[in-house]
């Protein structure tokens, strides 16, 4: 059970370029294996998210490769198997909802049971209410609805003909705060309930990381990494995936050095910047890239006698950014001009009440550095 | 039994206003029914496939529009007459001749009028967001299912709209409709062709009235769409 996905995608500039064997501008080269779990598609916009669930849902034809859903072949492109899209057995929530417009909530609900019979019809549109906690909403139309609301009747007629699989391409883009965790709760909760897979693409990467079983980052048409959330925010496999994950500060090609005085730290060397880390668990090879979290710099004051601890550079502030309940600060290092952003709340910012230009000494905590 | 009651001159008058008119109708609602039909086919297949030759097909279609009505009642002539290559086979299989009767008139108002309803329903078709459609696919239902039930409902206005547009240009057709039907009275001559034989004629009279129906006509048509278009919110 479960989903097995190994296929390509190309696109061209313009039509001609297929004939004349000409390179594709875009390709997308997708492999996969996963359970009956929720896994997040994570990337960019045009990182190839959108494409995929398309492939899958067999509303775009891949070049090659195959699809397996279930056990179920949905594209096999040597036995040339292209099952079509209304034989998929597959739930599909569009970023824009697309709920028919000319249908009231229990028509557009009801839309994908075709050849139930009345009664059953009835009841299940029922249950779908239900579970969606739609109830006194069915004869509404969808333009009477709130976002949220619509979001609800669009998974409730994806989820009612008991598809196999479900796809949600950035379900909760549209909404606000408070409905948004509502529903992500639901879709875990209705995902433990089915166990079905789950295929859910967003961008936000709080709603990754709070959502996921599993998470497979997108860059640029290729799949980057695949893991829990812990593994693919804690241990990025490279760059893109770090820069993903919210590691705004990156040192590529630093050198890695062994203290032989405290064997379980490693100093990271990148030109004049160094920075003692504790050792990971795996080999490290002898040139990697580190990087740390705005939210993991500390900032402290010119004053403050911890000048001489480890990773403690003196910095000059160069801008200052209201986030609302937390500030940016881009800070240049005094002695490397590197640039490094620190997030920090704001009950802390008042602490030392830093300005542009003024100076201040900025700790990278030893434990959260990232090694990739 | 009207005769009794009324003059000569005017029993005259109410045959040569009554009987374009019914014409003008008959020829109008056959030609539009048959260009909504038609026409939403066309639109659709132009809107949402992809096929060789679509751009041909588009020109092809779009070309009355631009053309002088006699040249398109000219090739019409050519083709459906005894001699013609349609007109030919017709002639061979049922002895009739299509021209100078009122299908012909048909044919015309037909030709000249397709365009204005491809033109608007294939703009009104593009216009639906393909999601709806991938919706309904994924969803279990087919492509004629999911046009007819999401597509051209969705996309009604513009349907609508070119059909009141097809049946007014109908109604107006002259030139072309001449041409294939003539002039034949209490056979062919319509509305537009009898106002300028009467005025041909001198009979302002005549004219004035036919005149005044077909202004009233169009304009009860134009309105009556306005306020049906206005009651739909989708």
């Amino acid at each position: 059970m479960g989903i097995k996905v190994d296929f390509r995608k190309r696109y061209y500039n313009k039509k001609s370029d297929k004939k004349k064997g000409k390179e594709a501008s875009f390709t997308l080269d997708v492999q996969f294996e996963l359970g009956d779990e929720l896994v997040v598609l994570f990337g960019r916009s045009g990182s190839g998210k959108t494409t995929t669930l398309q492939c899958i849902s067999g509303l775009l034809e891949p070049n090659g490769g195959k699809i397996v859903v279930n056990d179920n072949v949905y594209f096999d492109c040597h036995k040339r198997t292209n099952l079509p899209v209304q034989q998929r057995s597959l739930g599909y929530v569009f970023q824009n909802y697309a709920l028919f417009p000319h249908m009231d909530v229990k028509k557009n609900i009801a839309y994908g049971l075709k050849g139930w019979n009345e009664v059953n019809k009835e009841k299940r549109v029922i249950e779908m209410l239900q579970l969606l906690h739609i109830e006194g909403l069915e004869h509404n139309y969808p333009s009477q609805l709130s976002g949220g609301q619509k979001q609800r009747v669009a998974l409730a007629r994806a989820l009612a003909p008991k598809p196999d699989i479900l796809l949600l391409d950035e379900p909760f883009s549209a909404l606000d705060m408070v409905v948004r965790m509502k529903l992500r709760e639901k879709i875990k909760e209705i995902q433990r309930e089915l166990r079905i897979p789950v295929l859910f693409i967003t961008h936000n990467h709080v709603e990754a990381f709070t959502i996921a079983d599993k998470v497979v980052i997108f860059h640029e048409g290729r799949v980057q990494q695949i893991g829990t959330p812990e593994d693919v925010f804690y241990q990025p496999s490279n760059r893109h995936v770090a820069e993903l994950v919210g590691l705004s500060n990156i040192f590529e090609d630093a050198i890695a050095l062994n203290v032989d005085e405290a064997p379980e730290t490693l100093v990271l060397e990148c030109g004049n910047l160094k920075v003692i880390t504790n050792k990971p668990d795996r080999i490290v090879a002898e040139k990697v890239s580190w990087g740390i979290r705005p939210e993991n710099l500390r900032i402290l004051p010119l004053t403050d006698d911890a000048k001489s601890r480890e990773n403690t550079f003196k910095a000059c502030v160069k801008s200052v950014v209201n986030k609302g309940a937390s500030k940016v600060l881009a800070l240049e290092i005094a002695e490397h001009k590197n640039l490094l952003l620190a997030e920090m709340a704001n009950q802390f910012f008042e602490d030392v009440d830093l300005r542009t230009g003024d100076e201040c000494l900025a700790r990278i905590e030893m434990s959260k550095i990232v090694i990739f | 039994m009207v005769s009794v009651f009324l003059k000569t001159d005017e029993l005259k008058m109410l045959e040569q206003v009554w009987f374009p008119l019914v014409i003008t109708l008959k020829i109008a609602i056959t030609s539009t029914l048959l260009v909504a039909l038609i026409g939403v086919i066309i639109s659709y297949l132009l809107a949402r496939r992809d096929f060789r030759g679509k751009w041909i097909a588009d020109v092809l279609v779009t070309l009355p529009l631009v053309l002088p009505p006699t040249v398109t009642g000219y090739v019409l002539v050519v083709l459906l007459g005894r001699n013609g290559s349609l007109g030919e086979i017709l002639y061979d299989i049922t002895g009739w001749t299509i021209l100078f009767t009122w299908e012909a008139a048909v044919i015309a108002a037909f030709i000249v009028s397709l365009p204005l309803m491809v033109k608007t329903t294939t703009a009104a078709i593009e216009a639906v967001d393909r999601d709806f459609e991938y919706a309904a696919f994924t969803l279990g239902r087919k492509e004629l299912e999911t046009a007819l039930f999401i597509t051209l409902p969705l996309a009604k206005k513009g349907i609508l709209a070119g059909t009141v547009l097809s049946f007014a240009r109908a109604v107006g057709e002259f030139g072309a409709t001449l041409m294939v039907a003539g002039n034949i009275p209490g056979r062919t001559n319509t509305m537009s062709i009898s106002i300028y034989s009467a005025f041909q004629a001198g009979n302002n009279e005549l004219a004035n009235l036919l005149v005044i129906i077909l202004i009233t006509m169009s304009f009860a048509s134009m309105a009556i769409t306005a306020k049906l278009v206005n009651s739909w919110k989708i």
